[in-house]
């Protein structure tokens, strides 16, 4: 993975003494509020409801166990002994002191992480498939180029006070994995006829009070030409967002109200007046950052291991995991393993420090030094030996890490609501807690097969309710918290925008409600059909005469 | 019925004017019946930037047992999370725990929507 050289070491060390110095005046009162909240938001620290939280970029989800181990560290020296990944592959401490937060970022500037890029208008922290450098289905590794984006956008002078913050993913894989189509600029690499490599270019996803799924702005932009098209998209935004209506300011409204084919055309128009050579990036640079993903690491092995195919076969809980949980690798004899922060009745996407120590040593020991945060609020583990699988399972239950229910309904994506965020309007978690109790059972889930759940506590949708097979918004009804629910939202190749169930309901109506929606499918469904395929088929009619029908 | 309630600069506590000092316990709240005193305590709180972030007013009425926070925005602050019963305030215990858990009722939270209009 990608090694901070000298020069990003000294931007952070930089970064964590000013950050010390802005703190110090603050809390002297030489400077007030109103003046010290944009700085500490540069940093990524928030105030929420009970005290300040840290948000930590980790750039496309990727750590090592050193920094895995930092972060453990940070969790139980300046919080509660936890952190929670977010659907943004991040990390954020909730109970976290101002007076703390210098050091915080300097035990990160250790090991190259930092809060940068995490708040405020600006280029944030990139995303990408958490599958990079381990599946067979990518035609290059979309990392290299996140990074490159990475590299560019840190303090970019001319993108540092956008209209509104800009988001940006990257995959090179044909199954979406990163929620490419939700974000403000989703790029998905294509291999050409003629070997050359490209990306597809997708322009003002988003979602929030007004969702948006991007529409393609240009089939095939050489990859060469990345960063300069880059600017290009930029300055258009930079030029026409709406810096008047923070409710408009997204790139999505922009797109969206001049039409892709407009918003392309203008794209166009700047790039062509672009100095390209000044802006792309050199081969040579681009050569260093690939090098620095290069793996070398894998052993020569058989595609099928007989230390795995037996513990499968003697250990149901085992082989349930294997087939929830595993996925297979480019590399024969190894898997990706997928942690599961979903344990029944916990917080999804909570981690303790003793959790991350665990991932941190597995990593280190069994996984080439390697962990991922995925979008869906999970760990993962991207290069096990197929033999060293037991030895992992076993180590991951015993520390509540093995749940088998990856994609399954317990899989359930949700933000922290109204038990911490300032702007929320309802609790997210206790309605993931309670639904995937009901689901606690690993046949029962198994038998419902993938449904993806997704919940926000408010409007602003950081638990990508839109996109949720079944989604459920929070919503403050007459000051009483309610839900509603939305049927048939797809984040992935078949990117969707959910369709709303009916009248928001109570809080202890949710997860019965989930219920009937359950039966109504397992009911309706044909061979091989998921539930989005039922969805899909059937509409909203079946489910919404069950979950609405007069009570007896 | 209205209270005055703020975070606290250098750990972010949520916490409560008593009448004389900031308090993390909402059952030490000094209570206005008075709007103009209570807007005038909001006023002195705003000036005190070296100890105060967002000092602002809430809505509290009576119930059994004692006075409470009418909105669940405003409980939870003085309770802690609900997925973590032993994190914040409520970790600690005692009646007016007790009282704050089991009240029921909510309004919309008046430091929401102006937390909205600063934004």
């Amino acid at each position: 993975m990608y090694r901070y050289d000298e020069i990003d070491r000294e931007v952070l060390a930089d970064r964590v003494a000013e950050f010390r110095e802005q703190c110090d005046r603050r809390l002297s009162g030489a400077m007030t509020e109103d003046q010290f909240k944009p700085l500490r938001l540069m940093n990524g620290l928030y105030l929420q409801l009970h005290a300040y939280m840290l948000r930590v970029a980790i750039p496309y989800g990727a750590l090592n166990s050193a920094q895995l181990r930092v972060l453990a560290n940070i969790a139980r020296t300046y919080d509660r002994g936890y952190g929670h990944f977010t659907t943004r592959t991040n990390i954020q401490f909730h109970w976290i002191k101002l007076r703390d937060a210098p050091d915080i970022l300097r035990d990160l500037a250790e090991v190259g992480l930092h809060a940068i890029q995490t708040s405020g208008n600006c280029i944030r922290n990139l995303t990408a498939d958490p599958h990079a450098g381990a599946t067979a289905d990518e035609v290059d590794d979309p990392r290299i180029w996140a990074e490159a984006i990475r590299q560019w956008s840190t303090f970019h002078p001319e993108f540092s006070y956008l209209p509104r913050k800009f988001k940006i993913a990257v995959t090179a894989a044909a199954k979406d994995r990163a929620a490419i189509r939700i974000y403000d600029v989703g790029l998905r690499l294509h291999r050409d006829a003629d070997d050359a490599l490209s990306f597809e270019v997708r322009v003002g996803g988003g979602l929030g009070r007004l969702p948006h799924l991007s529409p393609v702005i240009r089939e095939r932009l050489p990859v060469r030409h990345l960063l300069s098209y880059m600017q290009a998209i930029l300055r258009v935004y930079n030029r026409h967002g709406r810096r008047d209506n923070i409710h408009k300011a997204r790139i999505k409204i922009l797109v969206a109200s001049l039409g892709a084919a407009e918003f392309a055309r203008q794209v166009e128009a700047e790039w062509e007046l672009t100095d390209k050579a000044a802006i792309d990036l050199p081969p040579t640079e681009l050569a260093r950052i690939r090098a620095t993903f290069a793996r070398t690491g894998f052993e020569t092995l058989p595609a099928i291991s007989t230390v795995f195919e037996a513990a499968k076969a003697d250990d149901r809980a085992f082989a349930r995991f294997a087939r929830n949980n595993v996925m297979p690798h480019k590399q024969p004899g190894y898997a990706l393993v997928n942690v599961s922060l979903k344990a029944i009745g916990e917080t999804p996407g909570d981690a303790s420090a003793e959790q991350m120590e665990v991932v941190a040593d597995l990593a280190e020991r069994f996984s080439l030094d390697e962990a991922r945060v995925t979008y869906e609020q999970n760990l993962l583990l991207p290069h096990v030996r197929l033999d060293d699988l037991p030895e992992v399972h076993r180590v991951l239950a015993a520390a509540g890490l093995a749940t088998p229910n990856i994609t399954l309904i317990s899989d359930i994506i949700a933000c922290p609501g109204l038990d911490y965020c300032a702007l929320a309007n309802a609790r997210a978690i206790p309605i993931a807690q309670d639904i995937a109790r009901r689901f606690a059972d690993p046949a029962l889930a198994e038998r419902v097969g993938e449904l993806k759940i997704k919940i926000s506590g408010c409007i602003n949708a950081c638990g990508h309710h839109h996109v949720g097979h079944i989604g459920i918004l929070g919503v403050d009804k007459k000051g009483e918290e309610f839900y509603q629910l939305t049927l048939g939202g797809s984040a992935e190749a078949d990117a969707a925008l959910g369709h709303v169930l009916g009248p928001a309901l109570a809080a202890d109506r949710v997860a019965p409600a989930i219920d009937q929606i359950v039966e109504v499918y397992l009911r309706e469904r044909r061979d091989g059909e998921r539930f989005i395929d039922t969805f899909n088929r059937a509409g909203l009619a079946p489910f919404k005469e069950v979950v609405y029908a007069p009570a007896h | 019925m209205k209270a005055l309630t703020a975070n606290r600069l250098a750990d972010g506590e949520v916490v409560f004017w008593t009448g004389d000092v900031w308090s993390e316990r909402f059952v030490d709240s000094r209570l206005f019946d008075d709007n103009a005193e209570a807007e005038a305590a909001e006023a002195h709180a705003k000036s005190n930037i070296v100890e105060l972030v967002d000092p602002y007013l809430i809505d509290v009425a009576a119930v059994d047992g004692g006075v409470v926070p009418v909105s669940y925005r405003e409980r939870l602050r003085a309770l802690g999370p609900t997925n973590k019963p032993d994190h914040g305030k409520q970790a600690v215990g005692g009646a007016d725990t007790a009282l704050l858990a089991t009240a029921h009722g909510a309004a919309r939270s008046k430091g929401r929507v102006d937390l909205i209009r600063r934004k």
